[in-house]
């Protein structure tokens, strides 16, 4: 398959670098937990629970006239499927897993998912590129309005939305900035920011969820607490943490090209010549070399290299999506010649003018 | 003696570290040192997960939480008679099975809400549309019932019936706009 046709088909609405900020806030999200009355949460239901759920669900989603949503079971679904799926952030990593009814519900752009028997009947996400805090929560409470009009609820006048988890109770939202920081990395000013952010009820984590790195120097930053305050008010609240996030990755980045320019557009440079004529590259490596071209180019030290490389490639990085693309199962070392490979093409691809890397390899 | 980490500059520092196995000594560089410290005290290190920290904070070991239960006893054994969680195996596996949970947990909810949400235990956001409703015409009917009560009393009964009327209309509307037809 053709780079060009691969990315025309994986692309998804988040991964454009539209919005505000783009260059530095790369998506945003919204997810709301939602549970249905008159049956146990996922964790505890029976297979009959689980089916009349989903069917309630899909029904309600499914039935508009010209729906734009299409359905799809995880148990139906390949593995390398579901992988990927949840390397372009669709459905979590838990319902990806085919023995747990689980099913998710799409809409054409891919910007709305609704999973279904997550770890909550109904989990509304919306992912958006760039800053958009406000229309991204537009859109998950028109779909949960509409779902509400349909579904009972599991409500609760003092608790607010029942969730399975106490974490999520109350607004059952967490929303969530996907930011990328490479300056207040390299002057590990990001190393005193957190702890400060964390004391005001949010959380900054790698991007992928749990662990403690950042690869890539990307970020997520999201609210921790869900309960007592309204949706508005936690959305402003992280709003402005961003904005001042966004301020001071500016500043730092102002202070690095000030202070040490040439050392900085050599380590940018070097970056661009390891993507670009690799033959082995692992995913760590990638990463960190992504997010330095990304700099270049958002600094106007790199040029004609379009700065949705970061979003797309980052994705198209991991090990699912890989394997999709040279579709055949690959082994760690095979995967890292097929990074390689993907990465030159990818950056040949934009530079159809400048005939720099000619088929000299074939 | 050089540096255990690096192998380059002089070591300078010696740390000591604390494992399972025992506690070692390591010789290193400031530099190496500052790293390793630093690594320590990484702030974004994998956060403590739901199930730890609830089991941490809430479970009967300390002697504070043991003084408290013994005063409350009888909440031990709360047990949802939906799902058949107990409170207990709540705090350990830091899930709920069912909405029935909150229902059962309602009195000592609030202590563990407001651990997690930075002292909030009450909602304050969105209320879905048809739960205002739905609690709009559970109050009506309620009023209904107390006014027939009153009706029945004076024996005005012709009242009363229209009464009885109007509560089941708006039963029966509840049972249409709670969507639980839709479900079964």
């Amino acid at each position: 398959m053709s780079i060009e046709k691969f990315m025309r088909n994986a692309v998804t609405g988040w991964m454009t670098t539209h919005g505000e900020h783009s260059d530095i806030v790369m998506s945003t999200r919204i997810r709301l937990a939602r549970n249905l009355t008159g049956y146990h949460f996922p964790i505890a239901f029976t297979e009959e629970d689980a089916l009349a759920v989903d069917k309630a669900v899909a029904g309600v989603l499914l039935d508009i006239g010209e729906s734009e949503y299409s359905y799809t079971k995880m148990a139906e679904l390949p593995a390398l499927e579901r992988q990927v799926l949840v390397e372009k952030h669709l459905i979590s990593p838990h319902l990806a897993n085919p023995d747990r009814q689980g099913a998710v519900i799409l809409s054409e752009d891919e910007t709305i998912s609704v999973m279904v028997n997550e770890e909550d009947h109904i989990r509304i996400q919306c992912i958006y590129p760039g800053l958009q805090l406000e229309d991204a929560y537009n859109q998950a409470n028109v779909v949960d309005d509409h779902l509400e009009k349909e579904l009972p609820y599991a409500f609760d006048e003092d608790f607010g939305y029942l969730t399975s988890c106490p974490s999520n109770t109350g607004t059952g939202m967490r929303a969530s900035v996907m930011m990328h920081l490479p300056a207040l990395t390299m002057t590990k000013q990001i190393d005193r920011i957190i702890p400060a952010i964390s004391r005001l009820g949010m959380v900054v984590r790698g991007s992928y969820g749990e662990g403690s790195e950042a690869p890539g120097n990307v970020y997520q930053v999201s609210n921790q607490t869900t309960l007592g305050k309204t949706e508005q008010e936690i959305l402003v609240d992280l709003g402005n943490i961003t904005s001042r996030l966004i301020a001071h990755e500016r500043n730092a980045r102002e202070l690095l090209l000030a202070k040490s320019r040439i050392a900085l557009e050599n380590r940018l440079f070097r970056s661009l010549g390891t993507i670009s004529y690799a033959r082995l590259l692992p995913s760590g490596e990638a990463a960190r070399c992504l997010s330095d071209v990304r700099l270049g180019i958002d600094m106007g030290i790199i040029e004609d290299i379009d700065m949705s490389i970061l979003n797309e490639l980052m994705i198209f990085m991991q090990p699912g999506f890989l394997q999709k693309y040279a579709d055949v199962e690959l082994s760690q070392e095979e995967r890292d010649i097929f990074r390689a490979k993907l990465f030159r093409e990818r950056l040949h691809a934009e530079r159809t003018s400048a005939s720099v890397e000619k088929s000299g390899e074939e | 003696m050089i540096c255990e980490n690096c192998k380059e500059r002089p070591a300078s520092v010696i740390i000591t570290q604390e494992s399972m196995a025992g506690s070692a000594e390591r010789h290193l560089c400031d530099k190496c040192a500052f790293h390793a410290q630093t690594f320590h005290f990484n702030p974004n290190q994998e956060p403590l997960s739901i199930q730890q920290f609830l089991s941490h904070w809430f479970s009967g070991t300390d002697p504070f939480q043991a003084q408290q239960q013994t005063r409350g006893e009888s909440q031990i054994g709360l047990e949802c008679p939906s799902c058949g969680l107990t409170f207990q195996k709540f705090l350990d596996i830091g899930k709920f099975g069912c909405a029935t949970c909150y229902d059962t947990f309602r009195g000592k909810l609030p202590h563990v809400l407001r651990k997690l949400h930075n002292g909030h235990s009450i909602h304050g956001g969105k209320v879905p549309v048809s739960f205002n409703e739905l609690y709009a015409i559970k109050k009506k009917i309620e009023e209904i019932r107390m006014k027939m009560k009153v009706a029945i009393e004076a024996e005005h009964f012709e009242e009363a019936a229209a009464l009885r009327d109007e509560a089941n209309t708006l039963k029966q509307h509840l049972a249409h706009g709670g969507g639980n037809s839709d479900v079964d």
